[in-house]
């Protein structure tokens, strides 16, 4: 378990479909808080500019696997398709950089 | 009801930013109405890297061997993986529409279903079993030997993908990162496993043929008539614009 500040990464490869990559720093509370966050990968999003607002609906969140589910489904909840990884599989991703 | 009459453009092999800047040039004209309904087919030169829209380029690509190659390395405007395409080795192939095309699903995994099926059927005339594999591949044999990508904005859809007739793992693995030197090796194995090319299938490579029989899998598939074509003054007009302001600038392409 994570207890020091600082740059955490993950990769997760979805069942049947792409990879996830995160990098973010965090900060020493506990759960951390996500300061800053980069989602890379081969999976699809349209429209593709899309990515820059789930990055930011989770900055400032708490790596808690019930926050992160929420603000995942709420942008998943807009008029945006993703191909290649769903909300699990971004929450997977998220908690596994922990 | 007549036939929706598409335009068949062939421009030969092109840098890797005209070729990408090209593909958007004849997307924004589709959408505007100022070109008719395009299937292109295109080859690179020099060899390219291209990746997608969300992958990380420092993560996926070696800069430096790139350069030392003399490869160019751009990122596209579709998401999925990072693509070597040899010069001479692959057909790469664009498709640019109105996104509100009849026929056309409005689900991104349903529609690559009917437009990878033109290709299907263009791989079933040359004699392969080819089967379309979600998400976006196509596979003859249980082996990769097509990759596609589809970005849809401004009203359109473009897709694009590769026809792989020479495969050669080495280089490539050479020109991406590798999580580590040891398991160089084994990716290179799995890639001569997992994938397979036009040569390897047919024992030659004819590339009007395959073309050919690509444009015929098309027309049957949509159910249209295909013309020859050229790129319009508007969209060379617009090929430069996009070049510059996106695919040969650097805050594109190092933007992850």
């Amino acid at each position: 378990m994570l207890t020091q500040a600082g740059p955490i990464s993950a990769d997760y490869k979805a069942e049947g479909g792409k990879l996830l990559r995160v990098r973010m720093t965090v900060t020493a509370d506990a759960p951390p808080l996500i300061q800053a966050l980069r989602i890379t990968g081969d999976f699809f999003m349209h429209p593709e500019e899309a990515i820059e607002d789930l990055e930011q609906l989770l900055t400032g969140a708490p790596l808690d696997e019930a926050a992160l589910r929420e603000r995942v489904q709420a942008f998943f909840d807009q008029d945006v398709q993703v191909v290649g990884a769903d909300v699990d599989d971004f929450v997977t991703a998220l908690l596994k950089a922990m | 009801m007549a036939k929706q009459e598409w335009r068949l453009l062939l421009t030969g092999d092109k840098g890797a930013f005209d070729n990408m800047a090209l593909d958007e040039a004849i997307l924004q004209c589709v959408v505007a109405g100022t070109s008719p309904s395009t299937l292109r087919f295109y080859g690179w030169n020099p060899s390219a890297v291209s990746i997608g829209y969300f992958q990380g380029i420092e993560q996926e690509v070696d800069l430096d061997v790139c350069r030392e190659q003399g490869v160019d390395v751009i990122r596209r405007l579709t998401g999925g993986g990072a693509v070597f395409h040899e010069h001479g080795s692959e057909i790469t192939y664009s498709l640019a529409v109105k996104d509100d095309y009849p026929g056309i699903p409005k689900k991104v995994l349903d529609s690559y279903t009917l437009l990878c099926g033109g290709l299907v059927a263009g791989f079933r005339r040359l004699g392969l079993d080819a089967e379309f594999k979600p998400i976006n591949d196509i596979l003859v044999d249980g082996k990769k030997i097509s990759g596609n990508a589809q970005t849809r904005r401004f009203g359109g859809i473009l897709q694009h993908g590769t026809l792989l007739c020479d495969v050669n793992p080495h280089l490539m693995f050479s020109l991406l990162k590798v999580p580590s030197e040891k398991i160089r090796d084994k990716l290179i194995a799995g890639v001569e496993e997992r994938v397979t090319s036009i040569r390897r299938e047919v024992g030659t490579v004819d590339k009007d043929a395959v073309i050919e029989a690509m444009c015929a899998g098309f027309v049957e598939v949509l159910d249209i008539q295909l013309s020859p074509g050229t790129v319009s003054d508007e969209e060379l007009a617009l090929l430069t614009r996009v070049k510059e302001e996106r695919y040969a600038n650097p805050s594109w392409t190092y933007k992850r």
